[in-house]
């Protein structure tokens, strides 16, 4: 899964790709920063941004849920108690009034507090569990119709990422990269992601396993991208397997023909 | 940014843009911030829960996004775009931001889980108001390529960042920046915006 916001910096001449993501929120809080002082120097962005934005207020719009009334009464309540920001320029100062004591503190600085603590999160691969579920459920009807390979994998996935035993792990590949296991025991199934992985000849295929007690059963071709391969999914997982990779001729191995560059136990 | 809010204005027939009342919430007027939440909340609290699912923390986070409009309402510059985006714009956000930090939790993975049943489509529909906006966004959504499509959801209402989508789907994440863009483009022509004027 990802890792830190520093590994994956975007450079400052790329920024400009990012305007879609950004609108979408789709940018680590490095980015969104960077990216909004981009946008100090690029007025054509500016004014790309601001259709955007109107593009997704409305798509967020569109399904409004009616607040059950009571809260309309505590959200007047809360302004009342609640500082306000004086206008840019206001007193030749930009900032904030100081709240009175007694009062909250601005949610600016809450906020702020959480964002930096967000920036070092590591967003791990069960991060994928609701929206893999909630983007199958969001699919409307003649899209379902349409459902492509990756879209009934995605379902498939959200299984697995959805159980409540699920469990992750990583390791390390020898080779390069790193790999991430997403498990549900009582499923008996896995997903499969890694990414860093070094690119091979034509000749040659990453192969999943699963290694254990019933022996060594292949799991699949892993198609790598831009060092990424997965998700792939896994069943028939058993009791004391392990999941491995090895490299293989590009038609794949029906048993390993070369150590694995990353073993995971699954066992607790 | 006159004509882009008057569409978005439609949204629900309100009696005065929230371009309108929101230099009068800087000042401090009740009354308007009153207004304000009467057109918007039923939207701020739409993208909320469709983000985040759980109908407890959904109306939490409402509540901090309108508070956040009446405290930051004298920073919203119509020349930057409409009152109904900034707005829009705050809740997402803020409804982003909550998620990826319950995400960083286990535990409450469980619980999210859990209310994703609960709250299903079927259940949520009684609350949601059927509009022709509603249909018009369907449909527009319809334009899009399944990729784009995937991209611009897992995004705006999953949650997830670019790089998060690409592993998800497996696709390189230059494709999916790019995807996104295109797809915002084709929603922003698909719902009628062919520009802002400044």
């Amino acid at each position: 899964m990802s890792s830190g916001d520093e590994l994956h910096f975007v450079p400052d001449s790329q920024l400009h790709t990012l305007a879609g993501a950004y609108v979408l929120d789709a940018v680590t809080e490095a980015e969104r920063a960077a990216f909004a002082r981009h946008l100090a120097d690029c007025s054509g962005c500016r004014h790309e941004i601001r259709e955007f934005r109107e593009a997704a207020a409305m798509l967020g719009a569109a399904n409004q849920v009616k607040p059950r009334p009571e809260l309309k009464a505590s959200s007047l309540r809360g302004i009342r108690h609640t500082s306000q920001l004086a206008p840019l320029g206001d007193d030749g100062e930009a900032g904030p009034r100081p709240p009175t004591p007694g009062q909250p503190r601005p949610y600016g600085q809450a906020s702020r507090r959480r964002r930096q603590l967000l920036a070092r999160v590591t967003v791990a691969a069960a991060a994928f569990l609701i929206a893999a579920g909630g983007v199958v459920g969001a699919l409307m009807h003649d899209q379902m119709q349409q459902l492509s390979q990756s879209q009934r994998q995605s379902r498939m996935i959200a299984q697995v990422l959805n159980a409540p035993d699920r469990t992750m792990l990583t390791a390390k590949v020898s080779s390069g990269g790193q790999a991430t296991v997403v498990l549900s025991k009582r499923q008996r199934a896995l997903v499969f992601t890694a990414h860093g992985l070094r690119s091979l000849p034509a000749t040659q295929s990453y192969e999943l396993w699963l290694m254990g007690p019933r022996g060594d059963r292949p799991a699949g071709m892993l198609a790598v991208q831009g060092g990424m391969a997965g998700p792939a999914v896994v069943s028939g997982l058993g009791a004391g397997d392990m999941i491995g990779v090895t490299v293989e001729p590009a038609s794949g191995s029906a048993a390993p023909t070369s150590a694995p560059v990353v073993m995971i136990a699954t066992a607790s | 940014m006159t004509e882009p809010e008057h569409r978005a204005g439609s949204l629900s027939g309100p009696a005065r843009r929230l371009d309108d009342l929101l230099p009068l919430i800087a000042r401090g007027d009740e009354r308007a911030y009153e207004a304000l939440y009467d057109q918007a909340a039923g939207r701020v609290l739409g993208v909320v829960t469709r983000v985040l699912r759980d109908p407890a923390q959904s109306e939490e986070v409402m509540q901090e996004v309108l508070l956040e409009v009446w405290r930051t309402a004298s920073r919203f510059d119509p020349a930057l775009g409409s009152g109904t985006s900034w707005v829009m714009t705050l809740a997402h956000r803020r409804a982003v931001d909550r998620v990826r930090s319950e995400r960083s939790h286990a535990s409450r993975e469980l619980r999210g889980a859990a209310a994703a049943h609960v709250i299903d489509h079927d259940q949520v529909a009684e609350a949601v108001e059927v509009s022709l906006d509603r249909e018009r966004v369907r449909r527009c959504l319809a334009t899009l390529t399944p990729l784009q499509a995937e991209c611009v959801e897992l995004a705006y209402f999953g949650g997830y960042t670019y790089r998060e989508v690409g592993e998800l789907l497996g696709v390189p994440t230059g494709t999916v920046k790019t995807r996104m863009r295109d797809g915002l483009i084709k929603l922003r022509d698909c719902l009628g915006y062919d520009g802002g004027v400044p």
